[in-house]
Protein backbone atom coordinates (compact mmCIF):
# COMPACT_ATOMS: atom_id res chain seq x y z
CA UNK A 1 0.00 0.00 0.00
CA UNK A 2 1.23 3.49 -0.85
CA UNK A 3 2.23 5.20 2.36
CA UNK A 4 1.15 8.62 1.31
CA UNK A 5 -1.92 10.25 -0.23
CA UNK A 6 -1.85 11.70 -3.72
CA UNK A 7 -1.56 15.42 -4.16
CA UNK A 8 -5.10 15.46 -5.58
CA UNK A 9 -6.50 13.73 -2.51
CA UNK A 10 -4.98 16.34 -0.22
CA UNK A 11 -6.25 19.17 -2.39
CA UNK A 12 -9.72 17.63 -2.42
CA UNK A 13 -9.83 17.52 1.37
CA UNK A 14 -8.55 21.08 1.49
CA UNK A 15 -11.29 22.18 -0.86
CA UNK A 16 -13.98 20.53 1.26
CA UNK A 17 -12.54 22.30 4.31
CA UNK A 18 -12.37 25.56 2.33
CA UNK A 19 -8.72 26.15 3.20
CA UNK A 20 -5.77 27.16 1.06
CA UNK A 21 -2.71 24.93 1.25
CA UNK A 22 0.77 25.70 -0.05
CA UNK A 23 2.84 23.23 -2.11
CA UNK A 24 4.97 22.58 0.96
CA UNK A 25 1.90 21.87 3.09
CA UNK A 26 0.47 19.54 0.49
CA UNK A 27 3.63 17.45 0.56
CA UNK A 28 3.56 17.31 4.34
CA UNK A 29 -0.16 16.39 4.52
CA UNK A 30 0.31 13.66 1.92
CA UNK A 31 2.24 11.83 4.62
CA UNK A 32 0.67 12.98 7.90
CA UNK A 33 -2.95 12.76 6.76
CA UNK A 34 -2.28 9.21 5.57
CA UNK A 35 -0.84 8.28 8.97
CA UNK A 36 -3.93 9.69 10.62
CA UNK A 37 -6.28 7.76 8.35
CA UNK A 38 -4.37 4.56 8.99
CA UNK A 39 -4.84 5.00 12.72
CA UNK A 40 -8.59 5.50 12.25
CA UNK A 41 -8.74 2.42 10.02
CA UNK A 42 -7.71 0.27 12.97
CA UNK A 43 -11.26 0.64 14.27
CA UNK A 44 -12.34 -1.63 11.43
CA UNK A 45 -10.23 -4.42 12.82
CA UNK A 46 -12.27 -4.55 16.03
CA UNK A 47 -14.03 -7.92 15.99
CA UNK A 48 -17.30 -6.75 17.52
CA UNK A 49 -18.25 -4.49 14.61
CA UNK A 50 -21.37 -6.37 13.52
CA UNK A 51 -23.31 -5.08 16.53
CA UNK A 52 -25.55 -2.04 16.28
CA UNK A 53 -23.72 1.14 15.56
CA UNK A 54 -22.48 2.71 18.78
CA UNK A 55 -21.91 6.40 18.58
CA UNK A 56 -22.73 7.66 22.02
CA UNK A 57 -20.96 6.82 25.24
CA UNK A 58 -24.32 6.48 26.97
CA UNK A 59 -26.89 3.77 26.43
CA UNK A 60 -29.87 5.83 27.48
CA UNK A 61 -32.25 7.30 24.93
CA UNK A 62 -32.34 10.87 23.68
CA UNK A 63 -34.05 13.40 25.83
CA UNK A 64 -36.78 15.22 23.92
CA UNK A 65 -38.54 18.48 24.66
CA UNK A 66 -42.08 19.81 24.37
CA UNK A 67 -42.82 21.96 21.32
CA UNK A 68 -42.87 25.25 23.27
CA UNK A 69 -41.06 28.51 22.54
CA UNK A 70 -38.27 29.39 24.96
CA UNK A 71 -34.68 30.62 25.25
CA UNK A 72 -34.43 32.89 22.24
CA UNK A 73 -31.70 35.53 22.10
CA UNK A 74 -32.03 39.06 20.78
CA UNK A 75 -30.31 40.05 17.60
CA UNK A 76 -28.54 42.80 19.57
CA UNK A 77 -26.73 40.09 21.52
CA UNK A 78 -25.90 38.11 18.40
CA UNK A 79 -24.59 41.20 16.60
CA UNK A 80 -21.69 41.35 19.03
CA UNK A 81 -20.26 38.17 17.49
CA UNK A 82 -21.20 38.84 13.87
CA UNK A 83 -18.44 39.79 11.41
CA UNK A 84 -20.61 42.56 9.94
CA UNK A 85 -24.24 43.57 10.25
CA UNK A 86 -26.39 45.44 7.73
CA UNK A 87 -29.86 46.32 8.96
CA UNK A 88 -31.44 43.15 10.31
CA UNK A 89 -29.01 40.89 8.43
CA UNK A 90 -25.59 39.39 9.04
CA UNK A 91 -23.32 40.19 6.13
CA UNK A 92 -20.80 37.67 4.79
CA UNK A 93 -18.76 37.39 1.57
CA UNK A 94 -20.85 36.04 -1.30
CA UNK A 95 -20.65 32.31 -2.03
CA UNK A 96 -22.66 31.10 -4.98
CA UNK A 97 -21.82 28.13 -7.18
CA UNK A 98 -18.43 27.81 -5.53
CA UNK B 1 -36.66 10.97 -30.49
CA UNK B 2 -39.69 9.06 -29.30
CA UNK B 3 -37.87 5.85 -28.47
CA UNK B 4 -36.34 7.44 -25.37
CA UNK B 5 -37.94 6.68 -22.05
CA UNK B 6 -37.79 9.39 -19.38
CA UNK B 7 -37.31 8.33 -15.77
CA UNK B 8 -38.05 10.69 -12.90
CA UNK B 9 -37.41 10.62 -9.18
CA UNK B 10 -38.40 13.47 -6.89
CA UNK B 11 -37.11 14.84 -3.60
CA UNK B 12 -39.45 17.09 -1.69
CA UNK B 13 -38.52 19.18 1.33
CA UNK B 14 -41.51 20.23 3.41
CA UNK B 15 -41.28 22.48 6.44
CA UNK B 16 -43.10 21.10 9.44
CA UNK B 17 -45.80 23.20 11.07
CA UNK B 18 -44.38 22.90 14.58
CA UNK B 19 -44.31 25.78 17.06
CA UNK B 20 -40.57 25.60 17.50
CA UNK B 21 -37.46 24.54 15.61
CA UNK B 22 -36.12 20.99 15.32
CA UNK B 23 -33.35 21.17 17.89
CA UNK B 24 -33.92 24.46 19.69
CA UNK B 25 -36.94 26.09 21.31
CA UNK B 26 -36.80 29.14 19.00
CA UNK B 27 -40.07 30.05 17.39
CA UNK B 28 -40.65 28.38 14.02
CA UNK B 29 -41.62 31.45 12.01
CA UNK B 30 -39.37 32.88 9.33
CA UNK B 31 -41.82 35.28 7.80
CA UNK B 32 -41.25 37.86 10.54
CA UNK B 33 -38.47 40.40 10.99
CA UNK B 34 -35.12 38.83 10.00
CA UNK B 35 -33.02 37.36 12.80
CA UNK B 36 -35.73 37.74 15.42
CA UNK B 37 -36.44 34.02 16.08
CA UNK B 38 -32.96 32.78 16.85
CA UNK B 39 -30.97 31.13 19.58
CA UNK B 40 -27.39 30.06 20.24
CA UNK B 41 -28.27 26.56 19.01
CA UNK B 42 -29.57 27.82 15.65
CA UNK B 43 -26.36 29.82 15.24
CA UNK B 44 -24.15 26.84 16.04
CA UNK B 45 -22.42 28.39 19.04
CA UNK B 46 -19.71 26.19 20.52
CA UNK B 47 -20.84 24.25 23.55
CA UNK B 48 -24.52 24.19 22.67
CA UNK B 49 -26.40 20.93 22.37
CA UNK B 50 -29.39 20.05 20.20
CA UNK B 51 -32.56 18.88 21.95
CA UNK B 52 -35.10 17.02 19.82
CA UNK B 53 -38.55 18.59 19.42
CA UNK B 54 -41.16 15.96 20.27
CA UNK B 55 -43.87 17.79 18.30
CA UNK B 56 -41.78 17.80 15.12
CA UNK B 57 -41.09 14.06 15.44
CA UNK B 58 -44.83 13.49 15.77
CA UNK B 59 -45.55 15.47 12.59
CA UNK B 60 -42.88 13.53 10.70
CA UNK B 61 -44.31 10.25 11.99
CA UNK B 62 -47.78 11.27 10.79
CA UNK B 63 -46.38 11.95 7.34
CA UNK B 64 -44.48 8.65 7.29
CA UNK B 65 -47.62 6.72 8.23
CA UNK B 66 -49.74 8.53 5.64
CA UNK B 67 -47.14 7.70 2.98
CA UNK B 68 -47.52 4.02 3.95
CA UNK B 69 -43.93 3.77 5.20
CA UNK B 70 -42.38 1.22 7.51
CA UNK B 71 -41.33 3.05 10.66
CA UNK B 72 -37.80 2.93 12.04
CA UNK B 73 -38.75 2.47 15.67
CA UNK B 74 -35.19 2.99 16.81
CA UNK B 75 -33.72 5.90 14.96
CA UNK B 76 -30.88 8.36 15.25
CA UNK B 77 -29.60 11.44 13.49
CA UNK B 78 -26.51 11.95 11.34
CA UNK B 79 -24.27 14.86 10.47
CA UNK B 80 -23.92 15.95 6.86
CA UNK B 81 -20.75 18.01 6.68
CA UNK B 82 -20.19 20.95 4.38
CA UNK B 83 -19.07 24.53 4.70
CA UNK B 84 -21.45 27.23 3.69
CA UNK B 85 -22.36 30.54 5.38
CA UNK B 86 -26.00 29.50 5.86
CA UNK B 87 -24.86 26.64 8.09
CA UNK B 88 -22.51 28.08 10.71
CA UNK B 89 -21.79 24.87 12.60
CA UNK B 90 -20.39 23.24 9.46
CA UNK B 91 -22.87 20.38 9.33
CA UNK B 92 -26.57 19.81 8.92
CA UNK B 93 -28.29 17.40 11.31
CA UNK B 94 -30.26 14.95 9.19
CA UNK B 95 -31.11 11.25 9.08
CA UNK B 96 -29.05 9.16 6.69
CA UNK B 97 -28.93 5.65 8.16
CA UNK B 98 -32.22 5.42 10.05
CA UNK B 99 -34.82 7.65 8.36
CA UNK B 100 -38.09 7.73 10.31
CA UNK B 101 -39.95 6.04 7.42
CA UNK B 102 -38.87 3.75 4.58
CA UNK B 103 -40.44 1.86 1.68
CA UNK B 104 -43.78 3.59 1.39
CA UNK B 105 -45.87 4.65 -1.58
CA UNK B 106 -48.24 7.28 -2.86
CA UNK B 107 -51.02 6.26 -5.21
CA UNK B 108 -51.60 8.55 -8.18
CA UNK B 109 -54.04 8.56 -11.06
CA UNK B 110 -53.22 9.82 -14.54
CA UNK B 111 -55.76 9.48 -17.36
CA UNK B 112 -57.79 7.02 -15.33
CA UNK B 113 -54.79 4.74 -14.69
CA UNK B 114 -53.64 4.33 -11.08
CA UNK B 115 -49.99 3.80 -10.23
CA UNK B 116 -48.07 3.47 -7.00
CA UNK B 117 -45.08 5.77 -6.71
CA UNK B 118 -42.61 4.18 -4.32
CA UNK B 119 -41.24 6.24 -1.44
CA UNK B 120 -37.62 5.32 -0.78
CA UNK B 121 -37.57 7.14 2.54
CA UNK B 122 -38.78 10.08 4.54
CA UNK B 123 -36.32 11.63 6.96
CA UNK B 124 -36.16 14.48 9.41
CA UNK B 125 -33.61 17.28 9.11
CA UNK B 126 -33.05 20.94 9.89
CA UNK B 127 -33.31 23.81 7.45
CA UNK B 128 -30.45 26.24 6.86
CA UNK B 129 -30.43 30.02 7.20
CA UNK B 130 -31.93 32.00 4.36
CA UNK B 131 -29.43 33.98 2.33
CA UNK B 132 -29.94 36.87 -0.01
CA UNK B 133 -27.09 37.49 -2.43
CA UNK B 134 -25.81 40.42 -4.38
CA UNK B 135 -22.62 40.37 -6.46
CA UNK B 136 -20.12 40.66 -3.64
CA UNK B 137 -22.08 40.01 -0.48
CA UNK B 138 -24.55 37.61 1.07
CA UNK B 139 -27.01 38.61 3.78
CA UNK B 140 -28.12 35.97 6.27
CA UNK B 141 -31.40 35.57 8.13
CA UNK B 142 -31.23 32.81 10.74
CA UNK B 143 -34.99 32.67 11.40
CA UNK B 144 -35.07 29.71 9.04
CA UNK B 145 -31.97 28.03 10.51
CA UNK B 146 -33.06 24.91 12.37
CA UNK B 147 -36.67 24.90 11.13
CA UNK B 148 -37.77 21.24 11.03
CA UNK B 149 -38.05 19.68 7.60
CA UNK B 150 -39.04 16.34 6.24
CA UNK B 151 -37.40 15.21 3.04
CA UNK B 152 -39.42 12.73 1.03
CA UNK B 153 -37.46 10.79 -1.56
CA UNK B 154 -39.17 8.68 -4.22
CA UNK B 155 -37.82 5.76 -6.21
CA UNK B 156 -37.32 6.57 -9.90
CA UNK B 157 -40.88 5.43 -10.53
CA UNK B 158 -42.29 8.20 -12.69
CA UNK B 159 -42.08 8.24 -16.47
CA UNK B 160 -43.82 11.44 -17.52
CA UNK B 161 -44.26 14.98 -16.37
CA UNK B 162 -47.95 14.20 -15.85
CA UNK B 163 -47.06 11.46 -13.36
CA UNK B 164 -44.57 13.73 -11.60
CA UNK B 165 -47.14 16.51 -11.28
CA UNK B 166 -49.83 14.10 -10.11
CA UNK B 167 -47.44 12.74 -7.47
CA UNK B 168 -46.64 16.24 -6.21
CA UNK B 169 -50.27 17.25 -6.10
CA UNK B 170 -51.21 14.12 -4.18
CA UNK B 171 -48.28 14.49 -1.78
CA UNK B 172 -49.09 18.14 -1.18
CA UNK B 173 -52.70 17.26 -0.46
CA UNK B 174 -51.70 14.59 2.06
CA UNK B 175 -49.31 16.86 3.96
CA UNK B 176 -51.81 19.71 3.93
CA UNK B 177 -54.74 17.64 5.15
CA UNK B 178 -52.61 16.03 7.85
CA UNK B 179 -51.61 19.56 8.93
CA UNK B 180 -48.00 18.47 8.76
CA UNK B 181 -46.92 21.35 6.52
CA UNK B 182 -48.30 24.48 4.82
CA UNK B 183 -46.83 23.25 1.56
CA UNK B 184 -46.62 26.73 0.05
CA UNK B 185 -44.20 26.32 -2.81
CA UNK B 186 -44.25 30.05 -3.52
CA UNK B 187 -43.09 30.78 0.04
CA UNK B 188 -40.59 27.93 0.09
CA UNK B 189 -42.31 25.82 2.74
CA UNK B 190 -42.39 23.04 0.13
CA UNK B 191 -39.39 22.72 -2.21
CA UNK B 192 -38.83 20.31 -4.97
CA UNK B 193 -35.76 18.78 -6.64
CA UNK B 194 -36.26 16.59 -9.68
CA UNK B 195 -33.92 13.85 -10.90
CA UNK B 196 -34.30 13.15 -14.59
CA UNK B 197 -32.64 10.63 -16.87
CA UNK B 198 -33.41 9.31 -20.34
CA UNK B 199 -32.64 5.94 -21.84
CA UNK B 200 -33.46 3.86 -24.89
CA UNK B 201 -33.43 0.60 -22.95
CA UNK B 202 -34.15 -0.69 -19.46
CA UNK B 203 -30.81 0.45 -18.05
CA UNK B 204 -31.30 3.83 -16.38
CA UNK B 205 -29.39 6.69 -17.96
CA UNK B 206 -27.16 9.11 -16.05
CA UNK B 207 -29.39 11.49 -14.12
CA UNK B 208 -29.22 15.18 -13.45
CA UNK B 209 -30.82 16.97 -10.55
CA UNK B 210 -32.80 20.15 -11.15
CA UNK B 211 -33.12 22.04 -7.91
CA UNK B 212 -35.62 24.31 -6.19
CA UNK B 213 -38.39 24.51 -8.73
CA UNK B 214 -40.99 27.08 -7.74
CA UNK B 215 -44.34 25.46 -8.58
CA UNK B 216 -45.86 22.16 -9.58
CA UNK B 217 -46.51 23.34 -13.12
CA UNK B 218 -42.88 24.48 -13.40
CA UNK B 219 -41.83 20.97 -12.37
CA UNK B 220 -43.69 19.69 -15.43
CA UNK B 221 -42.01 22.22 -17.70
CA UNK B 222 -38.57 21.56 -16.18
CA UNK B 223 -38.89 17.80 -16.73
CA UNK B 224 -39.93 18.37 -20.30
CA UNK B 225 -37.10 20.73 -21.06
CA UNK B 226 -34.45 18.67 -19.25
CA UNK B 227 -35.37 15.38 -20.91
CA UNK B 228 -35.33 17.05 -24.34
CA UNK B 229 -31.91 18.53 -23.56
CA UNK B 230 -30.54 15.14 -22.55
CA UNK B 231 -31.92 13.44 -25.66
CA UNK B 232 -30.33 16.11 -27.83
CA UNK B 233 -26.94 15.72 -26.10
CA UNK B 234 -27.08 11.94 -26.57
CA UNK B 235 -28.26 12.16 -30.17
CA UNK B 236 -25.39 14.55 -30.91
CA UNK B 237 -23.00 11.88 -29.64
CA UNK B 238 -22.37 13.47 -26.25
CA UNK B 239 -22.84 12.05 -22.77
CA UNK B 240 -24.72 13.19 -19.68
CA UNK B 241 -22.82 14.12 -16.49
CA UNK B 242 -24.19 13.88 -12.97
CA UNK B 243 -24.74 17.52 -12.23
CA UNK B 244 -27.01 19.97 -10.49
CA UNK B 245 -29.06 22.29 -12.64
CA UNK B 246 -31.72 24.89 -12.09
CA UNK B 247 -34.80 25.67 -14.17
CA UNK B 248 -35.12 29.09 -15.73
CA UNK B 249 -38.76 29.74 -16.44
CA UNK B 250 -38.22 32.71 -18.75
CA UNK B 251 -36.12 30.73 -21.24
CA UNK B 252 -37.78 27.35 -20.43
CA UNK B 253 -34.32 25.83 -19.99
CA UNK B 254 -32.40 24.08 -17.26
CA UNK B 255 -29.08 25.74 -16.50
CA UNK B 256 -25.94 24.12 -15.05
CA UNK B 257 -25.25 25.10 -11.43
CA UNK B 258 -22.43 22.79 -10.45
CA UNK B 259 -21.04 19.34 -10.91
CA UNK B 260 -22.31 17.40 -7.93
CA UNK B 261 -20.39 16.83 -4.73
CA UNK B 262 -20.61 13.11 -4.25
CA UNK B 263 -22.13 11.44 -1.18
CA UNK B 264 -18.68 10.77 0.28
CA UNK B 265 -17.79 14.44 0.26
CA UNK B 266 -20.45 15.06 2.88
CA UNK B 267 -18.69 12.66 5.29
CA UNK B 268 -21.90 11.54 6.98
CA UNK B 269 -21.49 10.18 10.47
CA UNK B 270 -23.87 9.61 13.39
CA UNK B 271 -24.69 12.75 15.38
CA UNK B 272 -22.98 11.99 18.71
CA UNK B 273 -24.92 14.72 20.53
CA UNK B 274 -28.28 12.96 20.16
CA UNK B 275 -28.60 9.37 21.43
CA UNK B 276 -31.11 6.95 19.91
CA UNK B 277 -34.79 7.84 19.82
CA UNK B 278 -37.31 5.03 20.28
CA UNK B 279 -40.87 5.16 19.05
CA UNK B 280 -42.97 2.61 20.95
CA UNK B 281 -45.64 0.54 19.21
CA UNK B 282 -48.16 2.06 21.55
CA UNK B 283 -47.17 5.59 20.52
CA UNK B 284 -47.11 4.74 16.80
CA UNK B 285 -50.55 3.11 17.05
CA UNK B 286 -51.96 6.10 18.88
CA UNK B 287 -50.78 8.45 16.14
CA UNK B 288 -51.95 6.02 13.47
CA UNK B 289 -55.45 5.75 14.94
CA UNK B 290 -55.84 9.51 15.07
CA UNK B 291 -54.78 10.29 11.50
CA UNK B 292 -57.18 12.67 9.76
CA UNK B 293 -59.34 11.56 6.83
CA UNK B 294 -57.41 11.90 3.59
CA UNK B 295 -58.64 13.66 0.43
CA UNK B 296 -58.81 10.45 -1.62
CA UNK B 297 -61.30 9.04 0.89
CA UNK B 298 -63.34 12.26 0.83
CA UNK B 299 -63.27 12.31 -2.97
CA UNK B 300 -64.81 8.84 -3.07
CA UNK B 301 -67.44 9.74 -0.50
CA UNK B 302 -68.47 12.92 -2.36
CA UNK B 303 -68.73 11.01 -5.61
CA UNK B 304 -71.09 8.56 -3.92
CA UNK B 305 -73.14 11.54 -2.72
CA UNK B 306 -73.57 12.53 -6.41
CA UNK B 307 -71.62 15.75 -6.08
CA UNK B 308 -70.26 16.74 -9.47
CA UNK B 309 -66.55 16.43 -10.27
CA UNK B 310 -65.93 20.17 -10.51
CA UNK B 311 -67.44 20.80 -7.10
CA UNK B 312 -65.43 17.94 -5.61
CA UNK B 313 -62.25 19.36 -7.09
CA UNK B 314 -62.97 22.85 -5.75
CA UNK B 315 -63.83 21.60 -2.27
CA UNK B 316 -60.81 19.29 -1.96
CA UNK B 317 -58.47 22.00 -3.26
CA UNK B 318 -59.59 24.26 -0.43
CA UNK B 319 -58.84 22.50 2.84
CA UNK B 320 -60.69 24.97 5.09
CA UNK B 321 -63.77 24.86 2.90
CA UNK B 322 -63.59 21.08 2.92
CA UNK B 323 -63.36 20.97 6.69
CA UNK B 324 -66.39 23.25 6.91
CA UNK B 325 -68.32 21.15 4.39
CA UNK B 326 -67.44 17.96 6.26
CA UNK B 327 -68.85 19.38 9.47
CA UNK B 328 -72.43 19.26 8.16
CA UNK B 329 -72.45 17.32 4.89
CA UNK B 330 -74.02 14.24 6.48
CA UNK B 331 -76.92 16.30 7.72
CA UNK B 332 -78.12 18.20 4.65
CA UNK B 333 -78.61 17.91 0.90
CA UNK B 334 -74.93 17.56 -0.10
CA UNK B 335 -75.50 18.50 -3.74
CA UNK B 336 -77.22 21.81 -3.00
CA UNK B 337 -74.71 22.46 -0.22
CA UNK B 338 -71.75 21.87 -2.54
CA UNK B 339 -73.31 24.06 -5.22
CA UNK B 340 -73.75 26.93 -2.79
CA UNK B 341 -70.31 26.61 -1.24
CA UNK B 342 -68.38 26.32 -4.49
CA UNK B 343 -70.62 28.81 -6.30
CA UNK B 344 -71.95 31.96 -4.72
CA UNK B 345 -70.26 31.55 -1.34
CA UNK B 346 -66.82 30.90 -2.88
CA UNK B 347 -67.45 33.80 -5.26
CA UNK B 348 -68.16 36.12 -2.36
CA UNK B 349 -65.10 34.93 -0.45
CA UNK B 350 -62.77 35.31 -3.42
CA UNK B 351 -64.12 38.76 -4.25
CA UNK B 352 -63.45 39.92 -0.70
CA UNK B 353 -60.21 37.98 -0.22
CA UNK B 354 -61.65 36.00 2.66
CA UNK B 355 -61.53 32.41 3.74
CA UNK B 356 -64.49 30.43 5.03
CA UNK B 357 -62.99 30.68 8.51
CA UNK B 358 -63.06 34.48 8.38
CA UNK B 359 -66.81 34.81 8.03
CA UNK B 360 -68.20 32.65 10.79
CA UNK B 361 -70.96 31.27 8.63
CA UNK B 362 -73.55 29.69 10.91
CA UNK B 363 -74.17 26.12 9.80
CA UNK B 364 -77.80 25.99 10.93
CA UNK B 365 -78.53 29.16 8.94
CA UNK B 366 -76.81 27.73 5.86
CA UNK B 367 -78.81 24.52 6.24
CA UNK B 368 -81.97 26.62 6.40
CA UNK B 369 -80.98 28.27 3.12
CA UNK B 370 -80.36 24.88 1.52
CA UNK B 371 -83.81 23.77 2.64
CA UNK B 372 -85.69 26.79 1.27
CA UNK B 373 -83.89 26.33 -2.05
CA UNK B 374 -84.66 22.61 -2.14
CA UNK B 375 -88.30 23.30 -1.21
CA UNK B 376 -88.39 25.87 -4.02
CA UNK B 377 -89.49 28.57 -1.62
CA UNK B 378 -87.02 30.89 -3.26
CA UNK B 379 -85.57 30.73 -6.76
CA UNK B 380 -81.88 30.27 -7.49
CA UNK B 381 -81.85 33.85 -8.71
CA UNK B 382 -83.21 35.00 -5.37
CA UNK B 383 -80.67 32.84 -3.57
CA UNK B 384 -77.96 34.73 -5.46
CA UNK B 385 -79.25 38.00 -4.05
CA UNK B 386 -79.74 36.58 -0.58
CA UNK B 387 -76.32 35.02 -0.07
CA UNK B 388 -74.21 38.20 0.06
CA UNK B 389 -76.68 39.68 2.55
CA UNK B 390 -76.51 36.55 4.68
CA UNK B 391 -72.71 36.53 4.59
CA UNK B 392 -72.40 40.22 5.35
CA UNK B 393 -75.03 40.58 8.06
CA UNK B 394 -75.21 37.07 9.48
CA UNK B 395 -78.99 37.54 9.62
CA UNK B 396 -81.34 34.58 9.77
CA UNK B 397 -82.36 33.32 6.32
CA UNK B 398 -86.11 33.61 7.10
CA UNK B 399 -85.64 37.20 8.23
CA UNK B 400 -83.78 38.11 5.03
CA UNK B 401 -86.42 36.44 2.87
CA UNK B 402 -89.11 38.51 4.59
CA UNK B 403 -87.14 41.75 4.54
CA UNK B 404 -86.28 41.40 0.87
CA UNK B 405 -89.85 40.33 0.05
CA UNK B 406 -88.46 37.22 -1.58
CA UNK B 407 -90.97 34.58 -0.81
CA UNK B 408 -91.53 32.73 -4.03
CA UNK B 409 -95.12 32.48 -5.26
CA UNK B 410 -95.96 28.80 -5.59
CA UNK B 411 -99.65 29.04 -4.86
CA UNK B 412 -101.44 27.66 -7.95
CA UNK B 413 -104.40 30.00 -7.61
CA UNK B 414 -102.27 33.14 -7.58
CA UNK B 415 -100.06 31.87 -10.39
CA UNK B 416 -103.06 30.90 -12.55
CA UNK B 417 -104.39 34.45 -12.26
CA UNK B 418 -101.06 35.78 -13.50
CA UNK B 419 -101.02 33.28 -16.38
CA UNK B 420 -104.55 34.20 -17.45
CA UNK B 421 -103.79 37.90 -17.26
CA UNK B 422 -100.69 37.63 -19.44
CA UNK B 423 -102.38 35.31 -21.96
CA UNK B 424 -105.29 37.65 -22.49
CA UNK B 425 -102.96 40.60 -22.96
CA UNK B 426 -100.74 38.80 -25.50
CA UNK B 427 -103.10 37.14 -27.94
CA UNK B 428 -100.58 37.40 -30.76
CA UNK B 429 -97.99 35.36 -28.88
CA UNK B 430 -100.59 32.75 -28.08
CA UNK B 431 -101.29 32.42 -31.80
CA UNK B 432 -97.57 32.19 -32.54
CA UNK B 433 -97.27 29.40 -29.98
CA UNK B 434 -100.18 27.56 -31.53
CA UNK B 435 -98.41 27.95 -34.90
CA UNK B 436 -95.44 26.09 -33.41
CA UNK B 437 -93.15 28.96 -32.50
CA UNK B 438 -91.43 27.95 -29.27
CA UNK B 439 -90.02 31.41 -28.81
CA UNK B 440 -93.50 32.63 -28.00
CA UNK B 441 -93.63 30.42 -24.90
CA UNK B 442 -90.42 31.95 -23.61
CA UNK B 443 -91.79 35.40 -24.20
CA UNK B 444 -94.98 34.61 -22.28
CA UNK B 445 -92.95 33.09 -19.44
CA UNK B 446 -90.88 36.26 -19.28
CA UNK B 447 -94.01 38.42 -19.12
CA UNK B 448 -95.44 36.38 -16.24
CA UNK B 449 -92.19 36.53 -14.29
CA UNK B 450 -92.09 40.28 -14.86
CA UNK B 451 -95.69 40.61 -13.72
CA UNK B 452 -94.82 38.69 -10.51
CA UNK B 453 -91.72 40.86 -9.97
CA UNK B 454 -89.62 37.72 -10.26
CA UNK B 455 -91.33 36.01 -7.38
CA UNK B 456 -93.25 33.39 -9.30
CA UNK B 457 -91.93 29.87 -9.07
CA UNK B 458 -90.69 29.37 -12.66
CA UNK B 459 -91.25 25.65 -12.95
CA UNK B 460 -94.80 25.98 -11.62
CA UNK B 461 -95.47 28.85 -14.01
CA UNK B 462 -94.15 26.82 -16.90
CA UNK B 463 -96.43 23.92 -16.04
CA UNK B 464 -99.53 26.10 -15.66
CA UNK B 465 -98.77 28.10 -18.80
CA UNK B 466 -98.34 25.02 -21.00
CA UNK B 467 -101.51 23.44 -19.57
CA UNK B 468 -103.49 26.61 -20.11
CA UNK B 469 -102.25 27.12 -23.69
CA UNK B 470 -103.12 23.53 -24.57
CA UNK B 471 -106.64 23.95 -23.23
CA UNK B 472 -107.32 27.05 -25.30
Amino acid sequence: MENKLTKEEVMHVARLARINVSEEEIERYQVTLKQLLDEVKKIRDVKDCDKELMFSPTTHLARTREDEVDNMVSFDEIKKNAPKVVGDYIEVPVMIND
Amino acid sequence: MNDYKTTIGIEVHAELKSNTKMFSSSKNDFKTRPNSNISVIDLGYPGTLPLVNKGAVELALKAALLLNCKINKRMHFDRKNYFYPDLPKGYQITQARTPIGVDGYVEIEVDGVTKKIGIHDIHIEEDTAKSIHNETTSYLDFNRAGVPLIEIVTYPDMNSKEEAMAYLERLREILLYAEVSDCKMEEGSMRCDVNVSVSKNDILGVRTETKNIGSISSVGMAINSESLRQIKVLEDGGSIREETRRYDEASDQTILMRVKETGNDYRYFPEPDIPFIELSDEYINKIHDNLPVMPNVLRKKYKELNINDNNIKTIIANKDLCKYFESFVNDTNPVTASNLLTGDIMGYLNKNNLSINDINLDISNLKKLIKVIDDKKISSKQAKQLIPVMLETGKDVDVIINEMGMVQISDDKVLQELVDKVISANQESVNDYKAGKDRALKYLMGQIMKESKGKANPSEVNRLLVDTLRSI
